[in-house]
């Protein structure tokens, strides 16, 4: 009795021990994704950039801004 | 590109307008030149923008680390379906996976001239996202209506359009009413229902692939209704409501409609009416919106998902 029981912890251990080296990723790992929470929320201030746009030319967020304000819009690809 | 349609009304509010992705300033020259785009396409092409703003798409470089450039048929058994799910939402329902790495999750930020951001539109699905417009009504600063019905009852003028006269799978918009009370009357805002007032709302009928979600009001006022010595939230002037609406952009979503050029959404507009003396019976108004339907703006035929086949097995085929 003593010993299966032994040999059924031993067991556990060594399973243990195997999943830690296989490289799954599980969901207890890993936060879930909250787009919401991702990027200045409302009230914080957007941070300052420096881009060519499509004629080479260098804007700015002062450059790109109108008399009350700017829509800043990140899409996915212009290319696909 | 809707942006640049909307462009001239944006620009007339004062908004100035970028646009920011990974992609090199050759493919934007191209594209603008294709679309004959007249505000600034920002090339981010390291990133390191999209980084900054914290909305690098993570899951990308996740998926890439797992399963390679490319799902295939296989990793729908192999991955956490945790994170197969999160591939389908945050990078692809069509398998390529590579070319999403440094890709932002897309959305919009609209800030003030102190770059402090006022509004913010990001979606959990790739596909979904609010239309121009839609953003602009929510702002309270809408374009011009198109395809306005006007009505009028006993007790209010009202004027019903929807943000927008065409949708794509995976658009976001408004059904907006824009509601006159007559002459000294009130109608009941959120919060009335406790004194047992019927709030003005929308009730929209279920449609196949589109998600109803919630009704946006305005902010309301107190009314002291003195017959019973009552305080009770109210709109006693112009006001709109907005009824959110999201077409699905599923593969099924898409298989459904592929024979249909326009949706029609029906329901009504159910409001109750008080004078400063007599409250009348809940009105219900027939209500009717109907949007073209265009297909999602995308290069490629849409192919179906790899991790799709875990949930919907294939017959099997296989003449062996």
């Amino acid at each position: 009795m003593k010993q299966q029981n032994r040999a059924a912890i031993l067991g556990g251990i060594m399973a243990t021990v195997l999943f830690a080296f296989l490289p799954v990723t599980t969901a207890q790992e890993r936060e879930a994704i909250d787009i919401s929470a991702l990027g200045p929320q409302i009230g914080d201030t957007v941070p300052d950039f420096s881009l060519p746009d499509q004629n080479g030319q260098i804007q700015t967020l002062e450059s790109v801004m109108g008399p009350n304000g700017a829509m800043l819009l990140f899409h996915r690809s212009a290319d696909w | 590109m809707e942006l640049q349609e909307q462009l001239e009304e944006l620009q007339a509010q004062g908004l100035g307008v970028a646009a920011i992705s990974y992609d090199t300033e050759a493919v934007l020259t191209e594209f603008s030149e294709e679309n004959g785009i007249t505000f600034p396409l920002l090339s981010d092409d390291d990133s390191a923008v999209i980084t900054e703003y914290g909305i690098l798409n993570t899951v990308a470089n996740e998926a890439f680390e797992l399963v390679g450039a490319r799902l295939s048929d296989g990793d729908a058994e192999n991955l956490d379906p945790v994170i197969a799910e999160d591939i389908e939402k945050y990078v692809t329902v069509t398998g390529g996976i590579d070319f999403h790495i440094g890709t932002a999750y897309p959305g919009t930020f609209i800030v003030d001239r102190r770059a402090r951001v006022t509004s913010r539109f990001f979606e959990e699905f790739y596909r979904e996202r609010n239309t121009i417009a839609n953003i602009m009504l929510q702002r309270g600063t809408g374009l011009t209506p198109i395809a306005a019905v006007e009505g009028s009852t006993a007790h209010l003028k009202f004027t019903a359009y929807p943000s927008d006269p065409y949708v794509r799978p995976g658009s976001r918009i408004s059904l907006a009413v824009q509601i006159e009370p007559g002459p000294n009357m009130h109608l009941y805002a959120p919060g009335a229902e406790e004194k047992g007032y019927r709030v003005t709302s929308f009730s929209m009928r279920p449609a196949p692939y589109v998600r109803f979600g919630p009704v946006q009001y305005p902010e309301s006022e107190i009314y002291h209704f003195e017959p019973l010595d009552e305080l009770v939230p109210v709109f006693m002037s112009e006001f709109t409501l907005l009824q959110d609406v999201l077409v699905e952009a599923s593969a099924e979503a898409e298989e459904a409609r592929s024979q249909l050029d326009a949706l029609t959404l029906t329901g009504s507009l159910d409001y109750q009416a008080c004078s400063d003396t007599f409250c009348y019976n809940p009105v219900s108004i027939p209500i009717s919106f109907t949007l073209d339907l265009r297909e999602l703006d995308r290069s490629g035929p849409m192919e179906s998902s790899p991790l799709r086949a875990r949930r919907a097995p294939r017959a099997n085929t296989n003449p062996n």
